[in-house]
């Protein structure tokens, strides 16, 4: 009962990529600047002035019907507007993100190919994102809808103080006529505060039109710019996590582990490399 | 150089306790924390301050005030500076602000470091020793109960009454210097107990009687204890003694325990400590080693077995921890059990005081076969005649990092392991991670490590603690515990999981007020009552507290103080069942009439729906002593306290309290039970420092 809760969570709802994100304990609706923004909230595109590939890897509880693979693509369009006047640089047009994304096994799984956009006004991040979701059953078809989602981030203190929201599945999808399932929909809204330059705190509540609230906190902390340490708990699936991630260069590893308290350990994994002029890069 | 140390004295005032308990404690929501304990450690710090020129990194840790920062960056101002001059200079001390200092002012001192023989002679430094008292208490319901009226029979057969008067009366001296030599006697007699002379049963006049006899610093030995003394190593996981806050709106620095070793004992709790000798030796330069001895008898319930196939013929089924012995049955089971224990403690320090190891060793004896009754939730629990526990502990400190761990095994095969990590993440943020595990059959019955059970045992869990100073003047902690419990508790017929979680926001405005509002939840499953459940087998229900508190304490000119708090608590037994709630509010007024004359007063009136919802609220007390009252039903609550110094020598105390209920009868029950509706207390308490 728990099991199915728990993977229908995972299934079509919002995507939360990234071992950053997830050892975070997925309060990732204020993150911005890396790729997985494309998934967790597209507004966190827009700080992006990079091209960046992604690849993601995430297994729960040790069972291989519930892995999850993911590979993200973020595209700076146009010129990179060097960093002013407190503001971090960006790009005049904005950056466009891509993913796709495999969820489940044999017998049940979902697809989802996602474009994304992100774009950054003075302190307000903005973003959209539209998906085309295919959900399979062995031997008894598939269906595939098209989803649409808006997020936004703002910093109410300069670099102190974040609000971000994430709008998913704003279109409320139908699934079947049947029981009248639909494709969920859920808000996100997050604070991130930095109490000094190597901390990061979070905290997030989350609404699934169906289902109960949940609150999720995070904290990262950086000893040096490239290791990162982090902490995270969701309370609606009683899961804490874990996580390192580290910067070598062009590439950002970063791994996550979780424990439920009932269905035991999860593992997450994410390798981003971004190419391009490095004089020109945003770090958080 | 005394003419100096007079010179450089800060005036030490006694600390406030009612509202550092405020700040240690999160919320009491049972009897059983050991809040007696902690408050005896910081009146013994306060009695015998930490000189913190000599301090070492343990000792302040024990102070449960500091944080890993500020106890680094004191040991590095020592190094760097040399020895503190006045508690005056901790304002140059990075890290430490104000607010810490003030807190930790009554707790400590700077004096030189000067060799105790250089002060002269033990008898003789005993004799000049300013830091000694005789302290006389007495305390007495005023309203008669039902276990001092006449006896009458029922069935033929006469009721049970208290033997003794319903007096209650402490007398104790003391007299210490740290790192030196601690001296103390203590007799106490509880309301409802007998004086008597029974050699036979080990009373000696009155119930209680302690004693003790501790010297620092002799050579090589370190520490040599006779009398009643504690144990404190490691992380309390096999050896705890008073230093245990547990979770509490301190979210960082309650978590780790200092392992401080032998330490005296003189408070009043008739069970939480050892009676024999101890003795602490430094083997080499970095070595220490810790032997002990204790024996003494324990009140303990015996019953003989009526199965001829049973384990043992006589067997004591549960331990008295109480420490009342008031009527004949309580007093039949007096001093009962025989308890010896023995064991030993290997320290180790690196050289530059960041790493520091420890072995633990400790046999139990008793002197009859105990047994817990025959439960399910009492599978795993001791049984049998002989334990024996072992434990290896660890701390390492490094930069604004402090790693800290104890495992323990028990005679049973039992496993027990607590580990933890502080961190000082920034120049605002401070976080805390503790995992713990402790086995169903893992026992250890003087350890105290952190857990959510009483003791740790059956459970598992994970802590993380935050506190953040976003702004000056303003502080924010919160904690998450997650726990399990893999066997059953009592009256909990199922293995359970909960959570814990607490939020606090505080703002001082200015040097000695302070404002803040704390949220706590926690969901704790609980049977319920055949009633609500409709089964015949009892069922743990999904437990939920909401409390919140808002507590305002401000000081408008300097001779008034004002306290308002409020307290309200929300339950629930289970998914689905009504909310039942539980409100207080107080209003607490102190003034300085003259230079040595304060008196204080508190109004408050409660309002719960029942037992469960009952509300703690901390009270003033004459000093030394501790008062928590459990508050229900519907009523007012008032008490007024009157401190009064003659002269250097002479200080007096009284106290009275009232508490009136509305729509009963009757308050209390059993012998404890007073026809009519108010309750109301006295004491009385004179010190005098010879």
């Amino acid at each position: 009962m728990l099991l199915t809760r728990v993977s229908l969570a995972q299934g079509n709802g919002p995507a939360g990529h990234g071992g950053r994100a997830q050892a975070l304990g997925n309060a990732s609706a204020t993150l911005a600047g890396e790729v997985w923004a494309v998934a967790n909230n597209p507004a966190g595109l827009g700080t992006i002035t990079q091209p960046t590939v992604g690849l993601y890897f995430e297994n729960r509880y040790l069972l291989p019907s519930l892995n999850v693979a993911a590979v993200a693509l973020a595209l700076p369009l146009s010129v990179v507007e060097p960093a002013a006047a407190g503001q971090p640089a960006r790009t005049s047009r904005g950056v466009l993100g891509l993913e796709a994304q495999r969820f489940g096994g044999v017998l049940y799984n979902e697809t989802r190919v996602g474009a994304a956009y992100g774009y950054r006004l003075g302190v307000i991040n903005i973003g959209g994102r539209l998906d085309a979701l295919q959900v399979s059953f062995q031997d008894l078809g598939s269906r595939r809808v098209l989803a649409a989602s808006l997020g936004g981030q703002a910093e109410l203190l300069p670099r102190r103080l974040t609000l971000g929201v994430y709008l998913y599945n704003l279109t409320q999808a139908k699934l079947a006529d049947y029981q009248d399932e639909r494709v969920p929909t859920v808000l996100r809204v997050g604070l991130a505060y930095r109490p000094g330059q190597q901390v990061l705190l979070l905290v997030e509540a989350e609404k699934d039109v169906e289902r109960a609230a949940g609150m999720k906190a995070g904290i990262e902390y950086r000893p040096t710019a490239a290791v990162a340490v982090r902490l995270g708990y969701a309370s609606l699936s009683q899961q804490a996590t874990g996580g390192v991630g580290l910067r070598a260069g062009d590439f950002q590893l970063d791994y996550a582990a979780g424990w439920h308290s009932a269905l035991g350990l999860s593992q997450y994994f994410s390798l981003g490399w971004q190419w391009g002029k490095s004089e020109m890069k945003n770090l958080e | 150089m005394p003419a100096l140390a007079t010179a450089q004295n800060y005036p030490r005032r006694a600390p406030d306790f009612e509202r550092l308990a405020q700040e240690l404690f999160a919320e009491i929501q049972t009897d059983q924390i050991p809040y007696e304990d902690l408050y005896g450690t910081l009146l013994t710090l306060y009695q015998a301050p930490l000189n913190l020129n000599t301090a070492g990194p343990e000792e302040l840790r024990a102070l449960p005030l500091l944080t890993e920062k500020q106890v680094a960056a004191l040991l590095r101002y020592r190094q760097a500076n040399g020895l503190l001059l006045s508690v005056y200079e901790l304002q140059a001390v990075p890290e430490w602000d104000v607010r810490t200092i003030a807190r930790v002012a009554p707790f400590v001192t700077v004096a030189s470091n000067t060799p105790n023989s250089a002060r002269g002679p033990l008898w003789q430094r005993i004799k000049n020793e300013e830091n000694n008292a005789v302290l006389l208490r007495y305390r007495r319901v005023l309203q008669r109960q039902k276990g001092y009226s006449p006896v009458d029979t029922f069935q033929g057969r006469p009721t049970l009454r208290y033997l003794g008067s319903p007096d209650a009366v402490a007398l104790r001296y003391r007299v210490s210097h740290a790192h030196d030599f601690s001296l103390g006697f203590t007799a106490e007699k509880d309301a409802g107990e007998p004086l008597a002379w029974r050699p036979g049963q080990h009373q000696f006049g009155p119930d209680f009687l302690s004693a003790h006899f501790v010297l620092h610093e002799q050579g090589r030995l370190k520490t040599l204890a006779l009398g009643d003394y504690q144990l404190q190593f490691g992380q309390g996981l096999l050896l705890s003694s008073g230093l245990a806050a547990g979770k509490g709106a301190e979210t960082i620095t309650n978590l780790r325990r200092a392992s401080l070793g032998v330490r005296p004992y003189a408070a009043l709790l008739e069970n939480t400590f050892f009676r024999g000798a101890a003795a602490t030796y430094r083997l080499a330069p970095r070595l220490e080693a810790t032997v002990f001895a204790s024996r003494k008898n324990i009140d303990a319930s015996a019953r003989l077995a009526t199965d001829s196939l049973a384990q043992f013929d006589e067997f004591s089924s549960s331990l008295v921890l109480t420490g009342l012995h008031r009527t004949a049955s309580e007093i039949a089971n007096r001093q009962r059990l025989s308890e010896t224990v023995g064991g030993g403690h290997l320290a180790y320090l690196s050289a530059d005081g960041n790493l520091a190891l420890g072995l633990t060793a400790v046999g139990t004896h008793y002197g009859m076969g105990f047994q817990k009754r025959a439960e399910p939730y009492n599978r795993y629990e001791f049984s049998g005649q002989n334990n024996l526990a072992f434990g290896a502990h660890y701390s390492y400190g490094w930069r604004n990092l402090l790693l800290f761990g104890e495992s323990g095994r028990s005679r049973s095969g039992g496993l027990g392991t607590v580990n933890g990590l502080l961190a000082s993440l920034g120049p605002s943020v401070d976080v805390a991670v503790l995992v713990r595990h402790y086995d169903a059959d893992f026992h250890t019955f003087y350890g105290n490590a952190l857990s959510e059970n009483t003791r740790p045992i059956n459970e598992s869990g994970f802590y993380l603690g935050l506190k953040v100073r976003p702004l000056a003047r303003w502080e924010v902690s919160a904690y998450f515990d997650q726990f399990r419990f893999p066997w059953l508790r009592y009256r909990v017929s199922a293995p359970s999981h909960g959570q814990d979680a607490l939020l606090r926001v505080a703002f001082a405005p200015t040097k000695t007020s302070l404002l803040y509002a704390q949220y706590r939840a926690r969901l704790k499953p609980l049977d319920l009552p055949a009633s609500l459940s409709g089964r015949a087998v009892p069922l743990p229900g999904q437990q939920v507290r909401h409390s919140v508190l808002l507590y305002a304490d401000v000081q408008p000119t300097a001779r008034l103080g004002l306290r308002t708090r409020l307290q309200a608590t929300y339950l629930r037994a289970d998914d689905g069942l009504p909310w039942r709630r539980g409100y207080i509010l107080s209003q607490d007024a102190s003034v300085q009439l003259a230079r040595r004359v304060s008196l204080a007063g508190r109004y408050a009136v409660f309002d719960t729906d029942d037992y469960d919802t009952r509300q703690y609220i901390f009270e003033q007390d004459v000093l030394y002593a501790v008062s928590v009252p459990a508050l229900y039903g519907q009523g007012t609550r008032a008490y007024l306290i009157l401190q009064a110094a003659f002269n250097k020598h002479f200080t007096l105390w009284l106290r009275y309290t009232d508490t009136r209920y509305r729509h009963q009868a009757t308050v209390g029950s059993g012998l404890e039970e007073i026809m009519g509706s108010a309750r109301s207390e006295v004491t009385a308490q004179v010190r005098y420092r010879l």
